[in-house]
């Protein structure tokens, strides 16, 4: 049983990892070096995301490429090891490139006084960026890059023997172009890649139709040898290779693409079969981690050979079920494929293993890539572009199945509204779309483009396709009545969407739009509306309601799941399980690391998660996480400090450590893993509460003997002695003090008389279970001299117990004061995530960014000082047994009332009374303005660049042709047959950017950048020397 | 199927969902019941299907709306008590009959079979008839297929108070344990010679005692899918069918004008015609 911990940890992303998201930056460290004899991790990490000490950098820059008119005006990012950049529409040009293909920077000497930096790629592609802010600026920005650069002389090195892997480059050296830049890359890379591509050229190889198997070194999926689902020659796969080709020559290809509009357009019309992994892989980031961790693929499989888990169960039943209809899945190739990268994904990230529907996606990419593609593919799905979709609880998937019902209801309100009259839920027909990528709802080559059009964009896509569906079936959705007609409805028009769209209509042009044609026009014209800023505002608006029932069903299951539930009721062990809940999610326990035989699994920052043998997760705690648990239950585990000054009382509560909850931890492990589970606390507490007298004594007394022969040795007593001093520390007066002198006195006595007699040979000390405890023992032996050695048997149950009858106080604790000490009375804190999120709501941004912990502390410092200089400053330890807590009324009470409240509601009074305290406010005010000293360069910056950015947009503005959409201009064509017969002449060619043209205009007017003065200086920079 | 015979009797609706571990074959039932059709390779259900197909009896005609479930329970949409709607899981609320899958040469799926009864009967409408089906009856020898024999019918409505006893204190929540437990050695031993792990006499003993329909059967050959449902049919205590719940302004608009008919249904018609068992 594991706990969904990663809903508590949960943060929103920063500004700079939606930057790297955007970018489609991986999300690991990918490119820091790994220390010599450091075993290479095999399991997901999570939230490594410095690049090695690197600092990044945002300017203004105007973008231009050799080769090409257009010039673009944009954002210039600098996050190591990437160099990307994004036009100012966000829409037009964009790239990320990895620093290592860069070869030469260099800084053009400009007549018209700009900063520009030449770029020279690999292979000669030459781009000019001209750093538009101001002088400081840009050379700042230039020094950083050069440090980046710096930094990439090893995976440099890596590059020429990855880049065959790719069929771009394959492509590219082919002979049948016009265009020479052969001689560019022999010159920049060695001749050696292009000769041996010559070599494997035969003709018009690289633009053979697919069906056939190719020749180069390229990573190929399943197609190239079962052939390519779809017609070849109805895709119009060779015209569409050939557009490619032209694109990559003057645009970069794989790890240098810079996408310029036609890409765009080239991307909407589907990508050709063969070039479709690479750019899956290029256009999604995964390119990235398999450049950078060249070997795990190999060694998750090797090392994890022969295993299975749940998850390989899992995987095996469905192997023969994954895009069946495909033929290398009726083969054994193509699903040892499958099964190889499902399996391997499934010991990489344990905690999710393996979900349904990922064969389906993972049967899909394998048609189209390699086994190593495919599996760098699904993790940055899994991580980053459908996030939490496939985990086990599958928050992601609940949340974006929440987040496009409000999205139907704010762009097809009627349809909502239609449903929620007959209770239809959308996500009966939705949830496979989300979850397999349309893949199984369509057919293949339609699916595919979808896909294509994800991996390029993000998922706003699924969302935009989705509604698209709906849209377009709006009025036979109104005659819906109930499920199972919604889900049919969807069924039938999935099946037909290959067909016209307009089967009846006089003009044979307009007859050949198909309803797919007709539903990505829908979708990227009308639901463009749709960003990826509007996703995250839905997705963070509805977490927390889904979080909260993720987690309260995790609890009922969790409480239901116990093997035994002692003699609590179900409502006790709830609360039972929000402590030990709220342990594991505390910062107290955040450091703990775990030892044992299970493997950590350490994704989502939760070492409390273990991953057994049989690849089942469960979470245990740690003795770290336990301290915690107990000091959240047991007064006496806990330091509560009351202060209160001139402005408020306080309580401040924290972790006590001592042996004797190290003991506990120890004696309720009972299956002696280190760790407990959460059957193992609520055991253990039965043992502890629901004692009466003999029994609190009996386990008080069995904690103490290590060995269990029964009996206590002399150390033991004095340890126990201990134990209960601990327990009475914080009590008022000396009456404790002085039953635990006592009762040492009483048990040397007694314990004198009935010992058992002394043998010659000296007990073997059985082994340690923790070593701690052994130790602690050692160090007493040395310091101790009583004449009887002291690890022999002293004193016996029996005999404790009367020394412990003897004392009415000690009676009086064993009988009662222990077993309350152990209070479960606290408020559930359910909905914990809609609380944090009022929290916000309702205090309003600025106070959140206020009360962090830090400053919340440093506030409480501020009027500490303040109370002491007024002299209202006072102290004291609160009392840990419900005794001494009635005499002592007074400063208990206010304790007593703040315990009643939820940890929230305290929030809430704590901010209340700092926000409504003009001390707070003025520091607050203070503290930012220090933060800010380098604010104003910043700011300047910012500004600037808001003005131009401004200027640009108007400019653009100004000569954007917007052509209203016309559905007539969708398809070239009603007789395939014809074009292929001319293809060669390049009508063929001119056919495909028809259809392109129309999706473009659907998607928004060209941008064509900037026009005058700045292009003239972007293009006189092409020609401009570097500066010595 | 809408001949002028039927139109005296009017179908009853009834609305049916199957349960089971994956991969166990209920697609594959559904598909047999409802297209008389069996596919090798079918595709792991997501979330669920929906399905209708009729039934005729001799004095009634009952039309079942079958949800065929996920078996995978992460995939399972209805895990998590859904704020807006009722508390019990959507696909088997108000459920009149369920079918609980297993797959007779794993012994685990028998375990999560019984998970699965658990849950229906601490959660679902309390009249639900549940059966109990033990699938891929042609993969054992024939000797253990023959003695595969139909389980004696029980009419649900008079033991339904027995079958309410248990507590429920382990249920679907057990899904991810379900497959550790309780190894079968016995199965094994005695029938080497075929993939059973199931044997009849055990799960029959099971249903018994948990008042089920009880049927061995197979996808594959059509083997007793027929009788499986018939049997629902008929043991569906024909007063306790509530008519279907209609929610506050179902009935509204011009959209329902279709429904009055009682007869046209989507996708009805083709479903219908190929029906396996009426
Ligand atoms: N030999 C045999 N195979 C069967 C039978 N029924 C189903 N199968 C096979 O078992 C596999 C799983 O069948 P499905 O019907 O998809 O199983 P399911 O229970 O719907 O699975 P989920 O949707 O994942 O829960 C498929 O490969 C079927 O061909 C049967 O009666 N005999
Ligand atoms: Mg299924």
């Amino acid at each position: 049983m594991s706990l969904p911990l990663h809903l508590r940890s949960y943060k929103e992303k920063s500004k700079d990892e939606l930057a790297r998201d955007y970018f489609n930056i991986p999300n690991q460290d990918a490119f820091a070096p790994v220390a010599a004899g450091e075993k290479p991790v095999l399991q997901k990490v999570r939230n490594r995301l410095d690049a090695g000490g690197l600092q990044g950098m945002d300017i203004n820059a105007v973008l231009s490429v050799e080769g090409k008119e257009e010039v673009y005006a944009g954002r210039l990012s600098l996050l190591p090891p990437f160099l990307c950049f994004n036009s100012v529409d966000r829409r037009s040009c964009r790239f990320t490139l990895p620093l290592f293909t860069i070869r030469r920077v260099e800084r053009l000497n400009s007549r018209a006084g700009v900063f520009a930096l030449s770029l020279a790629t690999w292979h000669g592609m030459r781009i000019i960026l001209q750093l538009t802010s101001l002088l400081p600026t840009a050379e700042h920005f230039s020094i950083l890059l050069r440090d980046a650069l710096k930094a990439q002389l090893a995976p440099m090195k890596q590059l020429k023997p990855f880049l065959p892997s790719f069929y771009s480059e394959f492509l590219i050296a082919g002979p049948s172009t016009q265009h020479n830049v052969d001689k560019h890359d022999s010159l920049l890379l060695g001749s050696e890649i292009g000769e041996k591509l010559q070599q494997h050229l035969d003709g018009e190889g690289d633009l053979r139709g697919p069906g056939s198997e190719g020749k180069g070194e390229y990573q190929r999926g399943l197609g190239e040898t079962f052939g390519f689902p779809g017609d070849a020659r109805k895709m119009r796969e060779r015209s569409k290779m050939k557009l490619w080709r032209e694109y990559f020559i003057v645009h970069g290809r794989n790890l240098t693409l810079i996408r310029y509009p036609p890409f765009q357009r080239l991307l909407q019309v589907g990508l050709p079969s063969r070039l479709r992994g690479e750019l899956w892989e290029v256009m999604s980031g995964s390119v990235y981690l398999r450049f950078a961790y060249p070997d795990t693929y190999k060694q998750l499989l090797s090392a994890n050979e022969g295993r299975s888990s749940q998850s390989t169960d899992e995987i095996e039943k469905d192997l023969n079920r994954s895009l069946p209809e495909y033929k290398a899945y009726q083969s054994d190739i193509g699903l040892a494929k499958l099964r190889r990268v499902l399996v391997a994904y499934s010991f990489r990230n344990p905690e999710l293993g393996y979900c349904q529907a990922l064969n389906i996606v993972v049967a899909g990419l394998l048609i189209y890539m390699s086994e190593e593609q495919a599996f760098w593919l699904l993790e940055v799905l899994c991580d980053r572009i459908l996030p939490g979709y496939y985990s086990p609880s599958m928050e992601g998937t609940l949340l974006d199945q929440r987040v496009f019902e409000s999205l139907v209801q704010r762009c097809l309100p009627m349809i909502k509204d239609h449903f929620t009259s007959v209770d239809v839920q959308l996500s009966v027909a939705s949830l496979p779309w989300f979850l397999s990528l349309y893949i199984n709802s369509m057919p293949l080559i339609f699916a595919f483009r979808i896909v294509d059009c994800v991996l390029a964009m993000g998922v706003k896509v699924l969302f935009q396709i989705g509604l698209a569906v709906l849209k377009i079936n709006g009025e036979a959705l109104l005659e819906v009545t109930d499920d199972g007609m919604f889900i049919n409805l969807m069924r039938t028009y999935f099946s037909t969407i290959g067909d016209s769209a307009h089967p009846n209509h006089p003009d044979p042009r307009v007859r050949a739009i198909t309803n797919f044609q007709e539903l990505l026009v829908v979708a990227f014209r009308e639901f463009n509306v749709i960003t990826d800023e509007t996703i995250q505002g839905e997705r963070k608006r509805l977490r927390a309601i889904i979080s909260d029932e993720i987690e309260k069903f995790s609890k009922r299951a969790a409480v239901r799941n116990l093997k035994s539930a002692g003699r609590f009721d179900k409502e006790t062990v709830g609360v039972i399980y929000d402590h030990y809940f709220t342990a594991v999610c505390s910062d107290d326990a955040n450091a703990g690391g775990l030892s044992g035989d299970y493997k950590h699994g350490d994704q989502f920052d939760q070492p409390r998660i273990l991953v057994d043998v049989n690849g089942r997760v469960e979470t245990r705690i740690d003795l770290r996480t336990f301290r915690s648990f107990l000091a959240g239950i047991a007064t006496w585990a806990r330091e509560e400090t009351v202060t209160s000054n001139a402005f408020i009382q306080r309580t401040d509560k924290r972790v006590a450590e001592h042996e004797l909850i190290d003991r506990l931890f120890y004696s309720w492990d009972s299956q002696g893993l280190g760790t407990l589970a959460l059957q193992d606390v609520v055991v253990g507490l039965d043992r502890v509460m629901k004692a009466g007298l003999m029994e609190s004594i009996e386990w008080f007394f069995n904690l103490h003997d290590k060995n269990k022969d029964g009996y206590l040795t002399k150390d033991e007593v004095i340890q126990l002695s201990e134990s209960l001093l601990f327990i009475f520390r914080n009590e008022p007066g000396d009456i404790y003090l002085a039953a635990v002198s006592k009762f040492i006195l009483n048990a040397y006595e007694f314990g004198d008389a009935t010992a058992p007699p002394v043998s010659g040979e000296t007990e073997v000390l059985s082994p340690a279970i923790d070593g701690q405890e052994g130790s602690a023992s050692h160090v007493r032996e040395r310091s101790d001299s009583v004449a009887r050695p002291h690890n022999l048997p002293y004193l016996n149950l029996a005999t404790f117990r009367m020394v412990v009858l003897a004392d009415e106080l000690l009676e009086n604790f064993f009988d009662t004061d222990l077993s309350a000490s152990f209070q479960l009375d606290r408020g559930a804190d359910e909905d914990y995530h809609q609380a944090q999120a009022k929290t916000e709501g309702l205090l309003g941004g600025l106070m959140n960014l206020v009360v962090t912990d830090t400053n919340k502390n440093r506030f409480n410092r501020l009027t500490d000082t303040f109370g002491a200089a007024l002299g209202k400053h006072v102290e004291w330890r609160k009392p840990s047994l419900t005794r001494s807590r009635q005499t002592e009324a007074a400063p208990t009470e206010i304790g007593q009332r703040e315990s009643l409240l939820t940890p929230a509601q305290q929030q809430q009074i704590e901010q209340r009374q700092r926000s409504t305290s003009s001390v707070s406010q003025t520091s607050v005010t203070s503290a930012k303005s220090t933060l800010t000293t380098d604010g104003k360069s910043l700011a300047e910056v910012e500004s600037r660049y808001r003005e131009e950015s401004e200027m640009v947009r108007q400019a653009q503005e100004a000569v954007m042709h917007r052509p209203k959409f016309a559905v007539d201009a969708i398809g070239d064509s009603d007789d395939e047959e014809e074009e292929e017969g001319r293809e060669g002449d390049g009508d063929g060619d001119d056919a495909v950017m028809d259809e392109v043209e129309a999706f473009l205009k659907a998607h928004g007017a060209d941008d064509e950048g900037l026009k005058g003065e700045q292009k003239k200086v972007a293009n006189d920079l092409l020609t401009a020397e570097p500066i010595r | 199927m809408a001949s002028s015979d039927d139109s005296s009797l009017k179908a009853v609706q009834v609305k049916l969902v199957l349960l089971g571990e994956a991969a166990v074959g209920k697609s594959s039932l559904v598909l047999r019941f409802v297209q008389n059709d069996f596919n090798e390779n079918t595709s792991p259900t997501i979330g669920a299907a929906f399905l209708t197909q009729k039934c005729r009896l001799e004095n009634r005609v009952v039309k079942f709306e079958i949800w065929d479930t996920a078996g995978q329970e992460r995939v399972r949409l209805d895990r998590y008590p859904d704020p807006f709607h009722s508390l019990a899981p959507m696909y088997y609320r108000n459920a009149q009959a369920a079918v609980v899958v297993y797959d007779i040469t794993k012994a685990s799926s028998l375990e999560k079979a019984k998970a699965w009864v658990k849950e229906l009967q601490r959660q679902a409408s309390p009249n639900i008839v549940i059966a109990l089906v033990g699938n891929k009856l042609d993969l054992v020898n024939d000797d253990a297929a023959s003695s595969a024999v139909p389980a004696p019918p029980v009419d649900a409505a008079d033991d339904e108070d027995e079958v309410k006893s248990t507590d429920g204190e382990d249920d679907e929540d057990t899904a991810d344990e379900a497959g550790s437990s309780k190894p079968r050695p016995a199965a094994a031993a005695s029938t080497s010679d075929s993939l059973r792990q199931v044997y009849t006499a055990e799960a029959e003993a099971y249903a018994k005692e948990s008042n089920l329909l009880f049927y061995e059967a197979s996808a594959k050959t059509g083997q007793n899918v027929g009788d499986l449902f018939t049997e629902i049919a008929k043991t569906i205590p024909i007063d306790t069918i509530a008519p279907k719940p209609v929610p506050a302004g179902r009935r509204s608009g011009a959209a329902n004008a279709a429904q009055t008919d009682g007869n046209v249904n989507l996708g009805e018609g083709s479903q219908a015609k190929k029906g396996g068992c009426c």
